[in-house]
């Protein structure tokens, strides 16, 4: 936001001094796609904004808020987005077996951070406790679930799963008995509403994978590629900075990115505390090793979905 | 009213206080203290809904009343854009509103999803006013060498006009509820809908019923303020005399012309599906042609697995939606009618019918789910009320416009009440309850959709939005051409019925 800002009052005062020598240009337009609504998974991103690092690395950045309707791959394959954050999985299968133009360039979450979230009092601590109970899952992410069961061993039909959307009430009131949620938010709620979350990530039992998977389409790789290695520095640092204390950069929000989405400063809080440990890697954030890359291919495989190395492509993070 | 409503909010406030419900029914007093200490967040907002909202109305009524009066000087073309005009209505919103936010940027799914919803129910209203007039007025002004436009003008027009106004009132719910759908999904940063999708996480229903009944007053205001202006021109408009003449027999078409607009009819939307797909430019792999669906599904690659989830899911969607749309017009007709017979109970009954109408039902669904669990009586309960309300206005509107002289003479004869109603009232307002019956046949398929989708995890709702998740667009396409297609032929249904019996009676039927 702060960025259109600054470009248009630069415009207005460019207008007003219309005998001023030409200045730089605003930087490249691009645009980058969320995959949800402005809250702390994004925090490195703002950060970069209004540390004016897009601008410094030339980027007129604009960025598009997701949502439940908003699917990521599609917004690039639109070309309303240049660049997004996806879940290895869909993108993966789009791929295989739509015959999209994709690439996985980088990541965001090393460790998918989205678990079964459930009661202290209640609790499903593995798969094998899943069974007999009912677990509530956003429809767009069975996928996910049923894959992770599988490679548990466990026949999908011994759990009762309902939809959820994205609201705790019913877990908190017993209603169900587990969530399937990003583990690093929810818990906060619960918390406030006076119990004990305790929760697991499917990554811990197999479903070895990453997520919010940086992707572009092959077209945009090939005429953009110096604007997306410059949008992975600027990320980077917005992210190291963001992490450096997570407590620091999201009450800064407040009034700007994270204003009005009815969501606490406080709650931002505890997410960008949770998921430090999920997003820094040893190689820098962003990076993918082999090791990885062949867990998120292997992991794929047992639920069917056929990925293979040439989908993800780590030459541009060697550039950054 | 004033009694009766007080005496509800005073229940529902021990309701809440004591926490009964599961506390997914707050106390109406913590909702307002709740509402009070977010009210910094609500203008940006409700500005932004209001916008879209607005913008959406006023485009969808101004398409739906040209559209409306060409149907009715050229019944031709009103024969050969049925087929548009029941998909458009039939078009569920919850597979158009990813479409739209992916196509379109900015306001345009908002304003373009809030237009779908009032389209349809415009352009009837529209049609079916236009189409009742005082035969002899027109005559009278055929008679001073007035032509087809001067009748139009001076007579359907203004007779029209309580029948539109009755349209816009169904209308402002609609494009109030379109435009917070895709403020909810579409990823936005203002709109009551994104405020909703941001606080769902709190698992706070005081702040969700806040949302909810802030959608509700924008929308409660602009029905009151259509339902007053139509109060005031009704009392000028209403035929005083019974109109002894019986509509003009159409002039049957010879046989090829009507197998041409039939089939035009048919063929249409799919004209029109591929046309904005290739004007959008969508890439092919997510915006879907008819050609595209068909062969997803009569393909042997993809059609045996497809039809394997589709057939399941239909045979779990398709019972409770009948029923469910039994149970919503016999909810309206049952309105409908005490709304003549005890008025006071319908005043009372009214504005809780408009608060169903207009709480998003994304942000009740969670609750809803507390008090009804997630069987047959939730999805009932969503059906309902998605399909009685329309259908009720519909019905009651029908009943206002029975002739006075009709009804002076049952009450001659000392016939009143219930027998009246019986003799006269509705049979002469039988065009609007086959009206209201076909309008609903959409909506009762839809109403299960979003319970199956939010709350039971079965049937053709849930296996869109897994499709999503496997971005598998042959499957979401061919969900959204196949409950089309349903609501057409149950359209048919209804008005094959509809057409036998009013044929007997000698009237026409409302469009």
């Amino acid at each position: 936001m702060k960025l259109t800002l600054n470009r248009r009052s630069f415009l207005s005062a460019a207008a007003a001094l219309p005998l001023m020598p030409r200045m730089a240009r605003a930087g490249t337009p691009f645009a980058f796609q969320a995959s949800w609504i402005n809250d702390a998974e994004f925090a490195g991103y703002f950060t970069a904004m209004d540390q004016g690092y897009y601008t410094a690395e030339g980027l007129d950045l604009t960025y598009l808020s997701g949502g439940p309707d908003v699917i990521p791959e599609t917004a690039v394959i639109a070309g309303k987005a240049d660049l997004t954050l996806t879940t290895p999985d869909t993108t993966i299968l789009a791929i295989s077996t739509q015959g999209a133009k994709l690439k996985i360039i980088g990541t965001q979450y090393q460790k998918n951070p989205v678990g079964i979230v459930s009661l202290a009092k209640n609790p499903i601590k593995t798969p094998a406790d899943m069974v007999g109970k009912t677990i509530a899952v956003p429809p767009v992410n069975t996928i996910s679930v049923e894959a992770m069961l599988a490679m548990n061993g466990i026949d999908k039909a011994q759990v009762n799963i309902v939809p959820y959307e994205y609201d705790p009430t019913p877990l908190i009131k017993g209603e169900i008995d587990g969530s399937l949620d990003f583990t690093t938010n929810v818990p906060y709620t619960i918390k406030l509403a006076g119990e004990d979350a305790t929760s697991f990530l499917l990554y811990d039992f197999g479903y070895t994978l990453f997520n919010d998977t940086v992707v572009v389409t092959e077209e945009t790789l090939a005429a953009k590629r110096k604007d997306i290695v410059a949008w992975l520095r600027a990320s980077r640092r917005g992210w190291v900075d963001a992490l450096a204390d997570p407590a620091v950069w999201p009450p800064k929000f407040k009034d700007t990115h994270f204003a009005g989405t009815g969501r606490e400063i406080d709650n931002e809080v505890f997410f960008n505390t949770a998921q430090k440990p999920l997003i820094e890697a040893e190689a820098g954030i962003f990076s993918m090793s082999e090791e990885a890359i062949a867990a998120n291919i292997e992991a794929l495989s047992k639920v069917g979905i056929k990925g293979s190395r040439d989908m993800f492509d780590t030459t541009l993070l060697e550039e950054i | 009213m004033g009694r009766n409503g007080l005496l509800a909010l005073l229940v529902w406030e021990v309701i809440g206080r004591l926490g009964l419900i599961h506390g997914a029914l707050p106390a109406p007093s913590a909702i307002a203290i709740k509402v009070w200490a977010d009210r910094a967040d609500y203008p940006p907002h409700v500005w932004a809904t209001l916008q879209a909202s607005g913008a959406g109305f006023a485009i969808g009524n101004l398409v739906a009343i040209l559209a409306g009066m060409a149907f009715v000087l050229f019944p031709r073309l009103m024969q050969l854009a049925r087929g548009v005009n029941i998909a458009l209505f039939a078009l569920p919103p919850l597979v158009v509103a990813p479409i739209l936010s992916l196509v379109l940027e900015g306001m345009a799914p908002r304003i373009t999803l809030a237009a779908l919803g009032v389209y349809f129910v415009t352009m009837s209203a529209t049609v079916a006013g236009l189409m009742h007039y005082d035969r002899r007025a027109a005559d009278l002004v055929a008679a001073y060498g007035g032509g087809r436009l001067a009748v139009l003008r001076l007579v359907q027009l203004r007779g029209a006009v309580p029948a539109i106004l009755s349209g816009f009132r169904v209308a402002a719910p609609n494009a109030v509820l379109g435009a917070i759908l895709a403020e909810f999904g579409g990823g936005g940063r203002w709109g009551l809908g994104a405020y909703l999708l941001g606080s769902l996480g709190r698992a706070d229903p005081a702040r969700l019923w806040g949302i909810g009944l802030c959608a509700t007053a924008i929308a409660g205001a602009s029905y009151a303020v259509f339902a007053l202006i139509s109060a005031r021109l009704l009392g000028s408009s209403r035929a005083i005399s019974l109109n002894p003449t019986l509509p003009p027999v159409a002039t049957q078409d010879p046989a090829w012309l009507r197998l041409t607009l039939g089939l035009g009819s048919a063929l249409l939307p799919f004209a029109l599906w591929w046309g904005v797909l290739a004007i959008l430019a969508a890439p092919e792999m997510i915006a879907k042609t008819p050609l595209a669906v068909a062969t997803y599904l009569t393909s042997p690659d993809t059609a045996p697995q497809a039809w394997a989830r589709l057939s399941e899911a239909l045979a779990e969607t398709l019972p409770i939606a009948g029923l469910g749309l039994i149970l919503g017009l016999g909810l309206a007709f049952a309105l409908a009618v005490s709304g003549r017979l005890m008025p006071g109970f319908t005043r009372a009954f009214l504005p809780v019918a408009l608060v169903t109408q207009t709480m998003p039902l994304v942000a009740l669904t969670p609750l809803l789910v507390l008090m009804l669990g997630r069987g047959p009586a939730l999805t009932l309960w969503v059906t309902i009320s998605v399909t009685f309300f329309p259908a009720y206005v519909l019905m009651a509107q029908g009943l206002a416009q029975v002739p006075q002289g009709a009804m002076y003479v049952a009450h001659a004869y000392g016939a009143r009440g219930w027998r009246e109603m019986r003799l006269i009232s509705i049979p002469a307002s039988l065009p609007w309850a086959f009206a209201a019956a076909r309008l609903t046949v959409p909506r009762a398929l839809l109403g299960v959709m979003i319970a199956e989708w939010l709350a039971t995890g079965q049937g053709l709702g849930a296996l869109l939005n897994q499709s999503r998740g496997y971005l598998d667009f042959g499957m979401i396409w061919s969900i959204a051409t196949l409950t089309v297609l349903l609501s057409v032929a149950l359209y048919h249904a209804v008005l094959m019925v509809e057409r036998r019996v009013l044929r007997r009676l000698g009237m026409a039927a409302a469009e």
